[in-house]
C-alpha cells in the first residue's frame, strides 16, 4: 500500500517534470530536430533545373560535394580558416586572460568591460566597423599617410588578412571568458612556488600554467572553431571574393541559386563537422574535467 | 653563473614591457571598430571617408526620418521582446524541473536543449525556412512572420537562459521552499512567490541576455524575414552589400545603444537587490 502510494507521487513527479520540459522541448524538437530531420531528407532529393526540389532519392548532391572543385575548394578553406583563426585567437585570448589574471583587481572590471564589447555588439556592425577601418580611405590608411610611414594610400580591405581580424574580433570574447574562468580556479601561489624554485617566468608558463589550462584551451579552441565554421557574414564581407566557406555556399545556393537540396548537403556538411569538433573535444579531455561542451 | 643571473634579471623585465604592449594592442584592437563607427555616425558628407571634415547630426535625423530604417528597428525590437519572453519562460521551467524532479534520460535531455546553441546560425536558419516555408496556419503564411523568427532565436536563446537559470537555482535554500509547502501551498504557487522573487537577478539577467542574443542576430533573420519583417541587422547587412553610407554607423550606433541601455538595467537591478538584501 505504502509503496504503491510512493509509485503514484513518483510518477505524478515525473509528470510534472515531462510539463515543465514541455515548452523547451517543443521548442527544440520541433523547430530544431525537425528541420534537421527534413534537411538530411532533402539532401537526397533531386534538383531538375527551374525547380526547387523534386522528392527522390539521390547521392549526386553529396558526390558533387567530393569531386566538384568548387566545393571541395570551399570546404578546405572553411576548414583552414577556422583552425588558422581559432589557433590565433586562442594564442592571443590565453595572453589577455593570463595578464588579467595577473593584474591587480582594479584593472580587472575595467579590462573584463573592454573584453566585453564585442560580446555585445552585432557581428554586422563589426563587419561594418572593420570596413570604415581597411579599405584606401579609411581610417588605417589615413593613420598611416599622416603618419609618414607610408607614401601612398593603402588598402587592406578584402584580403584574408581583414577576414581573419574581423574573425578573431568576434570570437576572442567567447576565449577570453572561457580562460579567464580557468585562470581564477588556479592557486596564484602555484607560480610564486615556482619562481622561488628558481623557474623563470617562461619555464613557469610551460610547465605550471599551461598542463593547469589545458582543458581551458582545448574548449576554447573548439568554441572558437566552431564558431569560425559556420560563420559567413565576416569572411565573405571582409575578405576577397575568392573566399569561398561552406556557410557562404550554403546562403548562395539557398538564397541565390535556388537549389534546396544542394543546400541542405552543404549543411548536413557543417552538421557533421560541428558534432565531429564536439566527440573529438570530449575524447580529448581529461576524464575529471566536467566542463561542459 | 653571472650569465644566469642576468638573464634572470633580464627576463621579467623583457617580460613586463611585452605585457604592456599587448595591453596597449588589445584594447586598441577591440576599441578601433566601436570608435571609428562612433566617430563616423556624426560625420556630416554622405561617403565613408577619413578625414572627416564636418560634423553634423544630419544622418540620426535622416535615420529617424526614414521610415523603412524605423520600421525594421521596430520590428528588431518587438522580435527581441518575444524572444526573451518565449526563451525565458521556457528556459526557466526547464531548468527548474531540471533541479527539482527526477527526470529520465537526464543527460539525453540536457544534450538535446543545449545542442542548438552549438549550430551555425545559417544551418539553423536553412533548416526552418526549408520546413516552415509552405506551411500556412489559418490561411496566413507564416513564414516571414514575426512569430517564425522568434522561435528561431529562442534556440540560440533559450538554452543559455537554461544554462544560467540551472546555476541560479542551485544556490536557492529549498528549506524555505520544503516550509512554503508544509504551509499548504501548491507547487505552482510556491514557485511564483517564494521561488521566482529568489533569482529575480537570475530571471532578469536572463531575460536581457536573450533579448540582446536576438537584437544582434541576422543570419537566421536573413532567410527568415521579408521585406516587411526585416530587423534592423537584415537591413544594414543588405545596404552594406549595396553601398555604405554614415547611416549604418548610425544604425550600428543605435543598435549598440539599445544593448548598452539592457546592460544598465541589468546592473541597476542588481544593485537594487544587493541593497535590498544588505538592508535587511
Amino acid at each position: 500500500m505504502g509503496g504503491n502510494l510512493l509509485m503514484t507521487a513518483q510518477r505524478r513527479k515525473q509528470r510534472t517534470a515531462l510539463l515543465l520540459l514541455l515548452p523547451a522541448l517543443v521548442i527544440v524538437l520541433i523547430f530544431f530536430g525537425l528541420p534537421t530531420i527534413f534537411m538530411a531528407r532533402m539532401s537526397f532529393n533531386l534538383h531538375p533545373d527551374q525547380r526547387l526540389f523534386v522528392p527522390g532519392f539521390t547521392f549526386e548532391h553529396y558526390a558533387a560535394l567530393l569531386s566538384n572543385p568548387v566545393f571541395t575548394g570551399a570546404i578546405w578553406t572553411t576548414v583552414k580558416l577556422a583552425v588558422m583563426a581559432s589557433f590565433a585567437t586562442v594564442v592571443i585570448g590565453y595572453a589577455f586572460a593570463l595578464i588579467v589574471w595577473l593584474k591587480p583587481p582594479r584593472w580587472r572590471l575595467l579590462l573584463i568591460g573592454v573584453a566585453l564589447c564585442p560580446l555585445l555588439i552585432s557581428e554586422i556592425a563589426i563587419i561594418f566597423g572593420w570596413w570604415m577601418f581597411f579599405p584606401k580611405n579609411g581610417l588605417l590608411s589615413y593613420a598611416l599617410h599622416s603618419l609618414g610611414l607610408v607614401n601612398d594610400k593603402i588598402s587592406l580591405m578584402y584580403t584574408e588578412f581583414a577576414a581573419f581580424v574581423g574573425l578573431i574580433y568576434v570570437t576572442l570574447p567567447y576565449c577570453f571568458f572561457i580562460l579567464l574562468s580557468i585562470f581564477d580556479g588556479i592557486d596564484r601561489r602555484m607560480i610564486e612556488a615556482s619562481a622561488d624554485l628558481g623557474a623563470p617566468p617562461l619555464t613557469t608558463l610551460r610547465e605550471v600554467l599551461l598542463p593547469l589550462t589545458w582543458t581551458g584551451l582545448l574548449v576554447a579552441f573548439s568554441q572558437s572553431f566552431i564558431w569560425t565554421m559556420g560563420t559567413y557574414a565576416t569572411p565573405s564581407a571582409l575578405g576577397p571574393d575568392t573566399l569561398w566557406t561552406v556557410g557562404y555556399l550554403i546562403q548562395e545556393q539557398m538564397l541565390g541559386k535556388h537549389n534546396w537540396p544542394l543546400a541542405a548537403a552543404l549543411s548536413m556538411v557543417l552538421v557533421l563537422g560541428v558534432a565531429a569538433v564536439m566527440v573529438l573535444t570530449r575524447s580529448l579531455m581529461p576524464k575529471r574535467a566536467s566542463y561542459h561542451v | 653563473m653571472s650569465d644566469a643571473l642576468a638573464r634572470r634579471g633580464f627576463e621579467p623585465v623583457m617580460l613586463k614591457a611585452l605585457g604592456a604592449a599587448f595591453m596597449v594592442f588589445i584594447i586598441a584592437y577591440i576599441l578601433i571598430p566601436v570608435l571609428v563607427t562612433l566617430v563616423m555616425s556624426f560625420n556630416d558628407a554622405s561617403m565613408i571617408r577619413f578625414p572627416i571634415n564636418a560634423w553634423s547630426l544630419k544622418w540620426y535625423q535622416d535615420f529617424f526620418a526614414s521610415p523603412q530604417w524605423t520600421d525594421a528597428l521596430k520590428s528588431s525590437v518587438i522580435i527581441a521582446t518575444g524572444t526573451a519572453i518565449l526563451s525565458t519562460v521556457s528556459g526557466i521551467l526547464a531548468a527548474w524541473a531540471f533541479e527539482r524532479f527526477p527526470i529520465p534520460f537526464k543527460n539525453v535531455l540536457y544534450l538535446l536543449i543545449m545542442l542548438p546553441l552549438f549550430m551555425p546560425g545559417v544551418v539553423l536558419g536553412l533548416g526552418i525556412a526549408m520546413t516552415f516555408g509552405g506551411v500556412q496556419i489559418a490561411g496566413v503564411s507564416i513564414y516571414g512572420s514575426r512569430a517564425l523568427v522568434m522561435i528561431a532565436h529562442s534556440l540560440w536563446a533559450m538554452p543559455l537562459v537554461f544554462m544560467l537559470m540551472e546555476a541560479t537555482f542551485r544556490t536557492v535554500d529549498y528549506r524555505v521552499v520544503e516550509a512554503s509547502y508544509d504551509l499548504g501551498a501548491n507547487p505552482l504557487r510556491t514557485f511564483i512567490e517564494i521561488v521566482v522573487p529568489m533569482v529575480s537577478t537570475g530571471v532578469i539577467s536572463s531575460a536581457l541576455f536573450a533579448f540582446v542574443i536576438s537584437l544582434n542576430e541576422f543570419v537566421m533573420a536573413l532567410f527568415l524575414t521579408d521585406r516587411d519583417t526585416q530587423t534592423l541587422p537584415v537591413l544594414m547587412w543588405l545596404s552594406l552589400r549595396s553601398a555604405g553610407t554614415p547611416r549604418l554607423a548610425v544604425a550600428s550606433v543605435i543598435l549598440a545603444l539599445t544593448v548598452f541601455a539592457c546592460l544598465a538595467l541589468i546592473l541597476v537591478w542588481y544593485v537594487r537587490q544587493l541593497r535590498k538584501v544588505s538592508r535587511n
